[in-house]
Protein backbone atom coordinates (compact mmCIF):
# COMPACT_ATOMS: atom_id res chain seq x y z
CA UNK A 1 0.00 0.00 0.00
CA UNK A 2 2.39 2.38 1.02
CA UNK A 3 4.97 1.28 -1.35
CA UNK A 4 2.06 2.32 -4.14
CA UNK A 5 1.85 5.54 -3.05
CA UNK A 6 5.26 6.16 -2.35
CA UNK A 7 5.34 4.93 -6.34
CA UNK A 8 1.99 7.56 -7.23
CA UNK A 9 4.32 10.51 -5.64
CA UNK A 10 6.78 9.53 -7.53
CA UNK A 11 5.25 9.46 -11.01
CA UNK A 12 3.49 12.41 -9.99
CA UNK A 13 6.78 14.28 -8.98
CA UNK A 14 8.49 12.86 -12.36
CA UNK A 15 5.45 14.57 -14.25
CA UNK A 16 5.66 17.71 -12.46
CA UNK A 17 9.49 18.04 -13.30
CA UNK A 18 8.83 16.82 -16.70
CA UNK A 19 6.24 19.79 -16.67
CA UNK A 20 8.35 22.32 -15.37
CA UNK A 21 11.40 21.34 -18.11
CA UNK A 22 9.00 22.30 -20.80
CA UNK A 23 8.20 25.47 -19.29
CA UNK A 24 11.70 26.27 -18.55
CA UNK A 25 12.54 25.57 -21.86
CA UNK A 26 9.88 27.58 -23.38
CA UNK A 27 11.04 30.46 -21.32
CA UNK A 28 14.55 30.08 -22.62
CA UNK A 29 13.14 30.13 -25.55
CA UNK A 30 11.47 33.57 -25.26
CA UNK A 31 14.75 34.75 -24.05
CA UNK A 32 16.67 33.79 -26.67
CA UNK A 33 14.40 34.81 -29.84
CA UNK A 34 14.70 38.51 -29.36
CA UNK A 35 18.62 38.11 -29.39
CA UNK A 36 18.61 35.90 -32.41
CA UNK A 37 16.26 37.53 -34.05
CA UNK A 38 19.18 40.29 -33.63
CA UNK A 39 22.39 38.69 -34.66
CA UNK A 40 21.11 36.01 -37.17
CA UNK A 41 19.98 38.48 -40.78
CA UNK A 42 19.09 34.62 -41.67
CA UNK A 43 15.75 35.14 -39.55
CA UNK A 44 15.19 38.70 -40.56
CA UNK A 45 12.09 38.56 -42.87
CA UNK A 46 12.78 40.38 -46.04
CA UNK A 47 9.42 42.97 -45.91
CA UNK A 48 7.25 42.63 -48.86
CA UNK A 49 8.70 45.44 -51.42
CA UNK A 50 12.49 44.74 -50.74
CA UNK A 51 13.62 44.09 -54.21
CA UNK A 52 16.69 41.12 -54.47
CA UNK A 53 19.73 41.34 -56.34
CA UNK A 54 18.75 38.24 -59.00
CA UNK A 55 22.35 37.76 -60.02
CA UNK A 56 21.93 38.61 -63.63
CA UNK A 57 24.44 41.66 -64.84
CA UNK A 58 22.31 43.84 -66.98
CA UNK A 59 25.29 43.90 -69.61
CA UNK A 60 24.15 40.26 -69.93
CA UNK A 61 20.59 41.39 -70.74
CA UNK A 62 19.50 40.85 -74.30
CA UNK A 63 16.73 40.93 -76.62
CA UNK A 64 16.36 37.02 -76.29
CA UNK A 65 14.41 36.59 -72.90
CA UNK A 66 15.85 34.64 -70.54
CA UNK A 67 14.89 32.66 -67.23
CA UNK A 68 16.47 33.95 -64.15
CA UNK A 69 15.24 31.96 -60.48
CA UNK A 70 16.19 33.18 -57.34
CA UNK A 71 14.59 32.71 -54.10
CA UNK A 72 13.81 34.96 -51.18
CA UNK A 73 12.59 34.35 -47.12
CA UNK A 74 9.26 34.64 -47.01
CA UNK A 75 6.90 34.52 -43.85
CA UNK A 76 3.36 33.71 -44.24
CA UNK A 77 1.51 32.64 -41.19
CA UNK A 78 2.64 29.25 -39.78
CA UNK A 79 4.81 28.71 -42.07
CA UNK A 80 8.52 30.75 -42.71
CA UNK A 81 10.21 28.98 -46.29
CA UNK A 82 12.24 30.29 -48.83
CA UNK A 83 10.40 31.02 -51.81
CA UNK A 84 11.65 30.12 -55.35
CA UNK A 85 11.15 32.81 -57.97
CA UNK A 86 11.68 33.18 -61.50
CA UNK A 87 11.38 35.43 -64.22
CA UNK A 88 11.70 36.15 -68.25
CA UNK A 89 14.12 38.88 -68.64
CA UNK A 90 14.94 40.76 -71.74
CA UNK A 91 15.91 44.19 -73.70
CA UNK A 92 12.86 45.42 -75.39
CA UNK A 93 12.99 47.44 -79.10
CA UNK A 94 12.69 50.96 -77.19
CA UNK A 95 15.75 49.26 -75.01
CA UNK A 96 13.61 49.14 -71.74
CA UNK A 97 14.77 46.09 -69.29
CA UNK A 98 11.50 43.84 -69.40
CA UNK A 99 11.04 41.19 -66.09
CA UNK A 100 7.79 39.37 -66.85
CA UNK A 101 6.46 36.51 -63.86
CA UNK A 102 6.23 33.30 -65.96
CA UNK A 103 2.76 32.26 -63.84
CA UNK A 104 0.11 32.14 -66.44
CA UNK A 105 -2.83 33.93 -65.86
CA UNK A 106 -4.95 31.35 -66.55
CA UNK A 107 -4.81 29.12 -63.47
CA UNK A 108 -0.95 29.52 -62.64
CA UNK A 109 1.39 26.93 -64.23
CA UNK A 110 4.73 28.32 -65.56
CA UNK A 111 5.25 29.80 -68.88
CA UNK A 112 7.80 29.03 -71.40
CA UNK A 113 9.44 31.27 -74.09
CA UNK A 114 9.19 29.15 -76.87
CA UNK A 115 7.90 26.51 -75.35
CA UNK A 116 6.28 25.44 -78.31
CA UNK A 117 7.93 24.64 -81.35
CA UNK A 118 4.49 26.10 -83.28
CA UNK A 119 4.43 29.12 -81.47
CA UNK A 120 7.91 31.03 -82.37
CA UNK A 121 8.47 34.59 -80.81
CA UNK A 122 5.69 33.94 -77.93
CA UNK A 123 5.87 32.90 -73.84
CA UNK A 124 3.61 29.43 -74.14
CA UNK A 125 2.06 27.84 -70.98
CA UNK A 126 2.67 24.07 -71.23
CA UNK A 127 -1.24 23.11 -69.32
CA UNK A 128 -3.68 24.25 -71.15
CA UNK A 129 -1.61 26.11 -74.64
CA UNK A 130 -1.84 29.31 -73.53
CA UNK A 131 0.20 31.78 -75.51
CA UNK A 132 1.22 35.48 -74.77
CA UNK A 133 3.01 38.15 -77.65
CA UNK A 134 6.77 38.71 -76.87
CA UNK A 135 5.19 41.69 -74.86
CA UNK A 136 3.73 39.77 -72.75
CA UNK A 137 -0.25 40.43 -73.85
CA UNK A 138 -2.41 37.48 -73.83
CA UNK A 139 -3.00 35.69 -77.48
CA UNK A 140 -6.56 36.09 -77.99
CA UNK A 141 -8.49 32.85 -78.01
CA UNK A 142 -6.32 31.30 -75.29
CA UNK A 143 -7.40 30.32 -72.34
CA UNK A 144 -5.43 33.25 -70.11
CA UNK A 145 -7.62 36.27 -69.94
CA UNK A 146 -4.76 38.91 -69.41
CA UNK A 147 -1.49 39.80 -69.60
CA UNK A 148 2.00 38.24 -67.70
CA UNK A 149 2.67 40.42 -64.59
CA UNK A 150 5.96 42.76 -64.53
CA UNK A 151 8.04 42.44 -61.66
CA UNK A 152 8.61 45.88 -59.80
CA UNK A 153 12.50 46.28 -60.67
CA UNK A 154 15.67 48.26 -60.16
CA UNK A 155 19.29 48.70 -61.41
CA UNK A 156 22.11 49.10 -58.83
CA UNK A 157 25.73 48.99 -60.06
CA UNK A 158 24.71 47.29 -62.76
CA UNK A 159 23.05 44.48 -61.40
CA UNK A 160 19.56 43.66 -61.39
CA UNK A 161 16.97 43.86 -58.51
CA UNK A 162 13.45 42.66 -58.73
CA UNK A 163 10.65 43.29 -56.27
CA UNK A 164 7.28 41.81 -56.38
CA UNK A 165 4.86 41.07 -59.45
CA UNK A 166 2.84 43.57 -60.78
CA UNK A 167 -0.17 44.24 -63.09
CA UNK A 168 1.65 44.08 -66.90
CA UNK A 169 1.73 48.11 -67.58
CA UNK A 170 -1.21 47.58 -70.05
CA UNK A 171 -3.42 45.75 -67.92
CA UNK B 1 0.02 32.74 -55.29
CA UNK B 2 -1.60 30.17 -57.42
CA UNK B 3 -1.04 26.19 -55.66
CA UNK B 4 -3.35 23.07 -55.99
CA UNK B 5 -1.95 21.15 -53.12
CA UNK B 6 -3.86 19.72 -49.99
CA UNK B 7 -5.15 22.80 -48.61
CA UNK B 8 -8.44 24.47 -47.94
CA UNK B 9 -7.87 27.46 -50.25
CA UNK B 10 -6.64 25.73 -53.05
CA UNK B 11 -8.75 22.63 -52.45
CA UNK B 12 -12.02 25.34 -53.48
CA UNK B 13 -9.96 26.75 -56.11
CA UNK B 14 -9.81 22.78 -57.51
CA UNK B 15 -13.71 22.50 -57.16
CA UNK B 16 -14.20 25.91 -59.42
CA UNK B 17 -11.42 25.01 -61.57
CA UNK B 18 -12.09 20.83 -62.12
CA UNK B 19 -12.01 20.48 -65.61
CA UNK B 20 -8.95 22.35 -66.09
CA UNK B 21 -7.06 19.76 -63.62
CA UNK B 22 -6.66 16.59 -64.62
CA UNK B 23 -3.87 15.04 -63.45
CA UNK B 24 -3.06 14.17 -59.66
CA UNK B 25 0.43 13.72 -58.32
CA UNK B 26 0.93 11.45 -55.70
CA UNK B 27 3.92 10.75 -53.94
CA UNK B 28 5.05 7.38 -52.25
CA UNK B 29 7.00 7.32 -49.22
CA UNK B 30 8.45 4.09 -47.35
CA UNK B 31 8.24 4.19 -43.43
CA UNK B 32 10.93 2.66 -41.45
CA UNK B 33 12.43 2.67 -37.71
CA UNK B 34 14.04 -1.08 -37.45
CA UNK B 35 17.29 -0.01 -39.26
CA UNK B 36 19.05 2.89 -37.75
CA UNK B 37 21.54 2.81 -40.81
CA UNK B 38 18.74 3.45 -43.45
CA UNK B 39 16.40 5.89 -41.17
CA UNK B 40 18.12 9.02 -41.82
CA UNK B 41 19.01 8.28 -45.42
CA UNK B 42 14.97 7.04 -45.82
CA UNK B 43 14.02 10.76 -43.98
CA UNK B 44 16.80 12.38 -46.35
CA UNK B 45 14.78 10.70 -49.18
CA UNK B 46 11.81 11.56 -48.25
CA UNK B 47 12.59 15.25 -47.81
CA UNK B 48 13.78 15.16 -51.27
CA UNK B 49 10.40 14.14 -52.81
CA UNK B 50 8.96 16.72 -50.82
CA UNK B 51 10.87 19.48 -52.64
CA UNK B 52 10.59 17.36 -55.80
CA UNK B 53 6.46 17.45 -55.29
CA UNK B 54 5.73 21.04 -54.34
CA UNK B 55 8.33 22.37 -57.00
CA UNK B 56 6.93 20.02 -59.46
CA UNK B 57 3.10 21.21 -58.47
CA UNK B 58 4.43 24.63 -58.60
CA UNK B 59 5.27 24.73 -62.14
CA UNK B 60 2.24 22.95 -63.68
CA UNK B 61 -0.54 24.24 -61.00
CA UNK B 62 -3.05 24.69 -63.25
CA UNK B 63 -3.24 21.40 -64.06
CA UNK B 64 -2.20 19.19 -61.29
CA UNK B 65 -3.37 18.53 -57.63
CA UNK B 66 -0.62 17.65 -55.12
CA UNK B 67 -2.77 14.85 -52.56
CA UNK B 68 -1.27 13.56 -49.75
CA UNK B 69 1.56 11.22 -49.73
CA UNK B 70 0.79 6.85 -49.71
CA UNK B 71 3.11 5.99 -46.80
CA UNK B 72 3.99 2.35 -46.48
CA UNK B 73 5.95 0.41 -44.44
CA UNK B 74 9.39 -0.54 -46.18
CA UNK B 75 9.59 -3.86 -46.03
CA UNK B 76 5.87 -4.16 -46.45
CA UNK B 77 4.46 -6.99 -48.80
CA UNK B 78 3.81 -5.21 -52.15
CA UNK B 79 1.10 -7.26 -53.47
CA UNK B 80 -0.70 -6.10 -50.66
CA UNK B 81 0.43 -2.46 -50.86
CA UNK B 82 -0.91 -2.58 -54.70
CA UNK B 83 -4.32 -3.36 -53.72
CA UNK B 84 -4.54 -0.69 -51.18
CA UNK B 85 -2.61 2.07 -53.51
CA UNK B 86 -5.32 1.07 -56.15
CA UNK B 87 -7.90 1.52 -53.79
CA UNK B 88 -6.87 5.16 -53.58
CA UNK B 89 -6.58 5.37 -57.18
CA UNK B 90 -9.88 4.69 -57.80
CA UNK B 91 -10.96 7.16 -55.14
CA UNK B 92 -9.67 10.21 -57.49
CA UNK B 93 -11.75 8.31 -59.93
CA UNK B 94 -14.53 10.15 -58.14
CA UNK B 95 -13.23 13.26 -60.08
CA UNK B 96 -12.39 13.73 -63.82
CA UNK B 97 -8.95 13.26 -63.58
CA UNK B 98 -6.99 11.73 -66.86
CA UNK B 99 -3.91 11.24 -65.32
CA UNK B 100 -2.59 9.88 -61.94
CA UNK B 101 1.49 10.02 -61.23
CA UNK B 102 2.60 7.84 -58.72
CA UNK B 103 6.04 9.37 -57.92
CA UNK B 104 8.99 7.10 -56.17
CA UNK B 105 12.53 6.79 -55.24
CA UNK B 106 11.45 2.95 -54.12
CA UNK B 107 12.70 0.99 -56.80
CA UNK B 108 11.00 -2.53 -55.75
CA UNK B 109 7.43 -0.61 -57.09
CA UNK B 110 8.99 -1.56 -60.70
CA UNK B 111 8.45 -4.77 -60.75
CA UNK B 112 4.80 -4.21 -60.16
CA UNK B 113 4.07 -1.67 -62.72
CA UNK B 114 1.85 -3.19 -64.86
CA UNK B 115 -0.40 -3.64 -61.80
CA UNK B 116 -0.52 -0.52 -60.66
CA UNK B 117 -3.57 1.45 -62.11
CA UNK B 118 -1.34 4.95 -61.97
CA UNK B 119 1.60 5.73 -64.09
CA UNK B 120 5.04 5.50 -61.93
CA UNK B 121 7.48 7.78 -62.62
CA UNK B 122 10.58 6.02 -60.46
CA UNK B 123 13.65 8.47 -59.90
CA UNK B 124 17.36 7.20 -58.93
CA UNK B 125 17.40 8.52 -55.22
CA UNK B 126 19.41 10.67 -54.26
CA UNK B 127 21.37 9.34 -51.26
CA UNK B 128 22.73 12.16 -49.18
CA UNK B 129 24.03 15.42 -49.24
CA UNK B 130 22.94 18.77 -48.28
CA UNK B 131 19.89 20.30 -49.56
CA UNK B 132 20.61 23.46 -49.04
CA UNK B 133 24.09 23.33 -50.92
CA UNK B 134 24.12 24.86 -54.37
CA UNK B 135 24.95 21.50 -56.28
CA UNK B 136 22.21 19.88 -54.81
CA UNK B 137 20.10 22.62 -55.60
CA UNK B 138 21.09 22.96 -59.20
CA UNK B 139 20.52 18.78 -59.37
CA UNK B 140 17.06 18.76 -58.07
CA UNK B 141 16.29 21.81 -60.01
CA UNK B 142 17.76 19.99 -63.19
CA UNK B 143 15.40 16.43 -62.22
CA UNK B 144 12.15 18.83 -61.87
CA UNK B 145 12.74 20.15 -64.95
CA UNK B 146 13.06 16.65 -66.59
CA UNK B 147 10.27 15.96 -64.44
CA UNK B 148 7.97 18.38 -65.60
CA UNK B 149 8.85 17.53 -69.25
CA UNK B 150 8.14 13.88 -68.93
CA UNK B 151 4.53 14.63 -66.80
CA UNK B 152 3.54 16.97 -70.21
CA UNK B 153 4.46 14.04 -72.33
CA UNK B 154 1.82 12.20 -71.00
CA UNK B 155 -0.59 14.73 -72.07
S1 LIG C 1 -2.64 27.50 -66.77
FE1 LIG C 1 -1.74 28.41 -68.51
S2 LIG C 1 -3.17 27.98 -70.03
FE2 LIG C 1 -4.10 27.14 -68.29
Amino acid sequence: MSEEKKQQVSRRQFLNYTLMGVGGFMAAGLLISPVRMAIDPVLKSTGAGDLANVGLSVDDITSEPQRIDWSIDQVDGWYESQVNRSAWVYRNDSDEIIAFSPICKHLGCVVSWEGSDQYPDEFFCPCHDGRYYKDGVNVPGTPPLAPLDEYEMEIKDGMLFLGDPKPHREA
Amino acid sequence: MFAMKWRKDDLEKYVQAKEYIDTILMPLIPFQLTNDEDIGKDAFQQEIMTIFANEIEQELSGRVLLIPSYFYLKDAEKAIEVERLNQWISETENQPFNHTILLTFDPSWRKHEKELEGDLLWLPGIQTGDIHSNEMQSVIRDQISQLSEIIRSYW
